[in-house]
């Protein structure tokens, strides 16, 4: 498979990703509560393990956008759809152990129907309903959800690539219809009868079904250490695509989608193709990342999430996939550091400088900086000054 | 005789303006014939209609001795039967090498499916290094290609069409901006080529048409003006008003 025109030098870079990614996990598991060392909290590993999500769909959205031209503003929406379609599973798990475990004092044991309606009530009640939706089904049977997770953001990204794509729409337009997708898809889910209750979207995930007795910093690190697995793979995954014939062939349609059409290539099936995979890869990385988060709600899915994907892609450098981690890591880090409070106000006599509010001005500047002075973003800034050294 | 493509009666308008006007045209198994005229007499819309860029009014491309008609194909599907363009601009990847654009091009099972688990085995190379030294860029094939001289994109992009293993070539302006000796050496490439395919070559250069020794075709006005040999259009009336009468 892939077969790549890669040299020994490529095969060395991907290793020393793999190790430089493990050895990271390794210290922060050493520096956790997990050995009493107490450095970092968990709140910081869950940080971290959402970071490391957040790197995997940033690689998504490079391969997508950096390599294959295809700007697309919806992303967030599939990696939100692999949240709700796992989180169905983690609420509904949790809520029918609650439940049977609330039974167990009663006098009489409860018929199904009971059972079902009290799931119902603890679940639905907050939209004002106690009928499970037919959606919910399947919700109690793990693997039925995970396949979810692959295939409903894989349709969504099927069916709106296909008609999409074959009508040629390109540039500007299509990134415009992938943000009407997301934001229709975010209202709908805002809706109460959309059956994912609503505004108050699925919450209590970050408990895992089976795994009660066991404390919140053991599956963090659990997590984190999924993710860091996750990252590793779609990396070399990506790496050994994006650098093999077929590499070459979406890098084609990005600089000259009419010439790669004479030279026999359905640029359309191409471009669906990884339309569709990233897709699906942000939507496993979004099912690793809200159990992290714990809580998921249509506000995830609105578009200025995905645009905010593409300005850190943009900041870490397009086209490299080194880049995309470097600008989802960095960006996203800071950014929940401004964000959370963490930053001191800077007091000015006639003004007070809150850094919630002014975080996104610092963002927008800093992303007009780094393009102005670098066109492939930070990693293209750090390897012109490698280079110039050697 | 056998007709590798047979263009019949075919028109297109566009806002009105008749680009192509009831044109027919044949092309023999491994025969070279050359299209001119003047600017906007039809000749890139021909191309464009061969290729499938453009969808004709009336009228009905056939391929292959009326197998097919190319109407019915996407552009993807008429490429893989066998029809290669080169354009009028050298239009290669210029941020990859030599090699990788001879490699996307070279003739293989194209959906991307099948494109991920290819291997690029020792027989492609062959064939990839025999192609690389009919066009002199063997030493260079490592080379981003951007980086060539003008000449050396417009090998490059007869090399892609080499690798494709064509039928039929539609070649754009093949001697624009090369220089006497390189001009020579396309006469050369492309009559090599003609043992084994049709060629259609669209040239302003009359001299290089001559040195082609093919027949000609002369469009005006989106139909045919004349045809014939070289020697036969060039002293036809109606070809001199057109081109002297101006």
């Amino acid at each position: 498979m892939f077969n790549s025109l890669l040299k020994d030098t490529n095969h060395r870079q991907v290793l020393f990703f793999c190790i430089t990614i493990i050895l990271f996990s390794f210290i922060i598991t050493l520096l956790s509560d997990l050995f009493s060392v107490n450095f970092i909290s968990t709140s910081f590993i869950k940080t971290l393990g959402k970071t490391l999500c957040l790197c995997v769909i940033a690689l998504s959205m490079d391969v997508v956008w950096g390599y294959c031209g295809i700007l697309s503003l919806g992303h967030f929406a599939f990696f939100g759809l692999g949240g709700y379609m796992i989180g169905m599973w983690l609420m509904y798990k949790r809520t029918e152990i609650i439940v049977l475990t609330a039974s167990i004092s009663e006098s009489l044991p409860l018929t199904p129907q009971e059972i079902s309606d009290a799931i119902g009530n603890q679940i639905f009640g907050v939209v004002g309903g106690s009928e499970i939706p037919l959606i919910w089904v399947y919700a109690d049977n793990f693997y039925f959800q995970l396949a979810m997770v692959i295939f409903i953001p894989g349709l969504l990204a099927f069916v709106f690539g296909w008609l999409a794509f074959r009508s040629r729409v390109t540039g500007v337009y299509l990134s415009i219809l992938t943000q009407a997708m997301t934001l229709a898809l975010s209202l709908y889910l805002f809706q109460n009868d959309s059956g994912l209750r609503g505004n108050n979207g699925l919450s209590g995930l970050q408990n895992i079904p089976g795994y009660d007795d066991t404390s919140q910093f053991v599956i963090s690190i659990y997590f984190f250490w999924a993710s860091a697995f996750f990252l590793i793979l779609v990396f070399i995954f990506f790496f050994y695509l994006v650098n093999s014939k077929f590499g070459s062939i979406i890098t084609a349609i990005r600089d000259d989608e009419t010439r790669i059409r004479f030279l026999g290539y359905h640029v359309e099936s191409y471009k669906l193709f990884v339309f569709v995979l990233t897709a699906i890869i942000s939507a496993l990385a979004g099912a690793l990342y809200y159990p992290q988060a714990g809580i998921i709600n249509p506000a995830e899915i609105a578009p200025i999430a995905s645009i905010y994907l593409a300005v850190w892609v943009a900041i870490g450098g397009r086209g490299n996939l080194y880049g995309a981690i470097i600008g989802a890591a960095s960006v996203s880090l800071i950014s929940s550091w401004f964000t959370s409070g963490q930053a001191p106000s800077i007091s000015l006599i006639f003004y007070k400088i809150e850094w919630v509010n002014w975080w996104t001005v610092i963002l927008g500047l800093g992303f007009v900086i780094v393009t102005l002075i670098s066109r492939e973003g930070i990693f293209g800034f750090l390897k012109s000054i490698f280079i110039r050294k050697v | 005789m056998n007709n590798l493509l047979e263009v019949k009666n075919i028109s297109v308008s566009f806002d009105g303006f008749k680009a192509v006007n009831n044109l027919s045209f044949k092309i023999g198994y491994n025969e070279i014939k050359a299209v001119i005229g003047p600017n906007g007499a039809g000749k890139t819309t021909f191309m464009d209609i061969i290729t499938g860029q453009t969808k004709p009014d009336n009228g009905d491309v056939l391929w292959t001795d009326k197998q097919y008609s190319l109407l019915l194909l996407k552009e993807s599907e008429i490429a893989q039967l066998g029809v290669g363009r080169k354009f009028q601009k050298p239009t290669i990847f210029e941020n990859k090498t030599v090699l990788q654009n001879l490699i996307i091009s070279q003739k293989k099972i194209r959906n991307p499916f099948s494109v991920i688990f290819q291997s690029f085995n020792s027989l492609d190379e062959e064939k990839i290094n025999k192609i690389l030294n009919e066009i002199n860029l063997f030493e260079i094939k490592s080379k981003i290609s951007g980086e060539l001289s003008h000449g050396q994109k417009q090998w490059l992009e007869i090399g892609m069409l080499l690798t494709q293993e064509p039928k039929l070539l539609l070649v754009d302006e093949p001697a624009a901006g090369m220089t006497t000796e390189e001009r020579k050496q396309t006469v050369k490439i492309l009559k090599n080529l003609s043992l084994k395919k049709s060629i259609i070559v669209v040239e302003h250069d009359m001299e290089f048409i001559k040195d082609l020794e093919c027949n000609v075709t002369v469009l005006h006005d989106g139909s045919i003006l004349s045809e014939g040999t070289i020697n036969e259009v060039s002293n036809d009336e109606n070809v001199i008003e057109v081109y002297l009468g101006r």
